[in-house]
């Protein structure tokens, strides 16, 4: 599903050059979860920017669905993102000026579909996070967990086979939290592959993979027998 | 996708209503003033007969004092000259023009009299300078021949006389003489006045039209230039006639390049004939002049409108120089909606495309609010012009409108290119994390 072997990227400045992934190499199987953890700093965002095709890197191999990725253009890029990959941020990233039914349509106005397959998909998502009766309200009429709720209907109108989630749950409180991952653990048991950057190492510990990144490089890949987030 | 960048646009101006409206305005201030100067420049410019302009020739002969050696030919024709000109053997039409002036005394008394700036004119005055009529026609060559009292009236005149009926039959007192009107014109008021510009070239169209040998064969107080460059004989009005100055426009109509090479030719030989009794010492390389030719010569349009056309061009590259600044603002403070676009599947075109319509429509808002401020503009131009000048040319026209739109919109897009280009080229990881 994704495969990276000796991905390295640094970052230059006039002064200084850190390397943000040293020789990274990593094999993610189709339905997996998948945790990423590590200190801050350490790579995890860059890894999981290059992995959703945000950000390129400067050597190595990344194979994703079996395709190299390495020399694609940006509309080649795009497409990939629109048609395979889900994004999930901390910090949800809706359009503020746009309805729930409007943020999840982004992804589909990408992608050319008519305005009624558009429809019957977004009401399907909407749906799915239990926020249909509200599509017509603005991101600042609902709560933090239902803004991720949103983030991550948008993320899953396309029917992408590849989750990427930058600590979904960062900025909601436990029980909404908890709310989250119940639903990513649905999206995964359905058969979406998810990696999922976090900091919280109870989460982390019960996930069927925990992938360990320390100054750029693979420290652990631990596979859980008995994880709580199956995978 | 375009309706759909449209939505955004609009959503995006009300997202930061505040410095999309300085944009606005610092697009329709720069393309506003731009189109008042590009307005009186295009008409000023333009061709006031495009269908027969190249047809329409105006004569100039060898005229000047051979002693001054600055001496240059008058725009005009002396009476024996035009006199000769009308009565040469050729069937192009041809017409011999000058202003004069007389006092209308009213049948309404309860109008008093008052002056009017009217025009003597041959008879194919109104077919060749396509002028229209509301009312009866001009008059014939044989009404020309024999000094008919006959009047033609302009549409203000005739309201004012007669309240705008048809007047056709009617008489009016013309300079102490009765004339008996039979033709009202509609409002012709062409832009140059280029069939006499000597009083300025956009000075209102006369209010009474009669025979040209009327001038002559009563006496009447004539009006515009005269020009003179030699001492009369007396001080007769017969001398005056035959006298070296020069008072009456002359336009001749040559359909064809064969008939411009015969009127060339015999103008030659009349000059040659007339230099032979010691007249027309001033040799000219070109004695026919097209329309466009006659108001290029006559520098109809002042260097004025072209300076401040190029000052109104330059506040126009200043307000959207500012409109760079803004929409650089406004673009870069959406980096990371950009951002979030290109995570869910957005490609650089496509948000090229929506930001340089996001900047079109601004464009669009600030062409409309141009409008505005064009219309006040010119306004503010025709008071500082005031009544004696024709003026009802400075407006816009549905072609202007359209020009004024389309600046807008071109310009506020060529000033978007920079910003979103700007905005679409950071990477959108540096804005995923830190929203």
């Amino acid at each position: 599903m994704l495969q990276m072997r000796n991905i390295n990227k640094r970052f230059k400045t006039s002064f200084v050059q850190t390397y943000a992934l040293q020789d990274f190499s990593l094999h993610v199987r189709e339905g997996e979860f998948v945790t990423v953890t590590g200190p801050s700093g350490c790579g995890k965002t860059t890894f999981l920017n290059i992995a959703g095709l945000l950000e390129t890197f400067d050597s190595g191999a990344y194979l994703l669905d079996g395709q190299d990725v390495s020399h694609l253009s940006d509309f080649e890029r795009a497409k990939l993102r629109n048609q395979k990959i889900g994004f999930i941020f901390q910090s949800f990233n809706l359009m503020p000026d746009l309805d729930l039914f409007d943020n999840v349509d982004v992804p589909l106005r990408y992608r050319g579909l008519g305005a009624s397959a558009r429809k019957e998909k977004i009401e399907k998502a909407l749906d799915a996070v239990g926020l249909l009766a509200r599509k017509n309200h603005l991101p600042s009429q609902l709560s933090g967990g239902q803004q991720q709720r949103v983030a991550i209907a948008r993320a899953l109108v396309g029917e992408p086979r590849f989750l990427l989630a930058d600590e979904p749950t960062g900025n909601l409180d436990s029980n909404t939290a908890a709310g989250v991952m119940e639903l990513l653990q649905e999206i995964n048991d359905a058969g979406t592959t998810i990696i999922m950057v976090t900091h919280d190492d109870s989460l982390a510990s019960r996930s069927a993979r925990n992938v360990h990144i320390l100054d750029g490089c693979l420290q652990s890949d631990v596979e859980n027998i008995a994880p709580a987030i199956a995978g | 996708m375009f309706l759909y960048y449209i939505r955004l646009s609009m959503l995006s101006y009300k997202r930061n209503p505040v410095l999309s409206s300085l944009m606005v305005l610092a697009v329709a201030v720069g393309v506003g003033a731009f189109m008042v100067m590009f307005t009186l420049n295009y008409v000023m410019g333009g061709d006031p007969i495009p269908q027969s302009s190249d047809q329409l020739f105006h004569i100039q002969l060898d005229y000047g004092d051979p002693a001054d050696p600055a001496s240059q030919p008058p725009p005009q024709l002396t009476y024996r000259d035009a006199t000769a000109l009308l009565n040469a053997p050729f069937p192009y039409p041809r017409v011999a023009t000058s202003k004069f002036q007389g006092v209308v005394e009213p049948e309404n008394t309860e109008l008093n009299p008052f002056y009017i700036d009217g025009r003597g004119s041959t008879a194919d005055f109104f077919k060749m300078f396509d002028v229209p009529f509301a009312f009866g026609t001009g008059w014939d060559s044989v009404a020309d021949e024999n000094q008919q009292q006959v009047l033609v009236l302009s549409e203000a005149l005739n309201l004012k006389l007669f309240g705008g009926e048809n007047s056709v039959g009617r008489v009016v007192n013309l300079a102490g003489k009765s004339f008996r009107v039979i033709g009202v014109l509609e409002n012709w008021q062409p832009a140059p006045k280029f069939y006499d510009v000597n009083n300025g070239g956009f000075s209102r169209t006369e209010e009474a039209y009669i025979p040209w040998s009327l001038i002559a064969g009563q006496r009447l107080q004539r009006a515009g230039n005269t020009s003179c460059w030699a001492p009369r004989t007396d001080n007769s009005y017969e001398a005056f006639l035959d006298s070296e100055c020069a008072w009456v426009q002359f336009w001749v109509e040559l359909s064809t390049r064969e008939e411009k090479q015969a009127y060339t030719d015999y103008l030659a030989q009349y000059v040659a004939q007339e230099r032979a009794y010691g007249r027309m010492q001033i040799p000219q390389d070109k004695r026919l002049y097209n329309v466009r030719e006659w108001l290029v010569k006559q520098e109809v349009q002042p260097d004025e409108t072209r300076i401040l056309t190029a000052l109104a061009a330059m506040l126009l590259a200043v307000c959207l120089l500012n409109t760079v600044g803004l929409l650089l603002a406004k673009f870069l403070g959406k980096a990371s909606e950009i951002g979030v676009r290109q995570a869910l599947g957005a490609h650089k075109g496509a948000l090229l495309t929506q930001h340089i319509v996001e900047a079109g429509f601004l464009g669009l808002m600030g062409g409309v609010l141009g409008l505005g401020v064009s219309t006040l503009g010119l306004k503010g131009a025709k008071l500082l012009m005031g009544e004696q000048m024709n003026i009802e040319w400075m407006q816009l026209d549905p072609a202007m409108i359209v020009v004024t739109v389309a600046l807008a919109i071109l310009s506020s897009i060529a000033a978007g290119i920079y910003p979103t280009w700007r905005a679409c080229s950071i990477s959108p990881a540096t804005h995923l994390k830190i929203q």
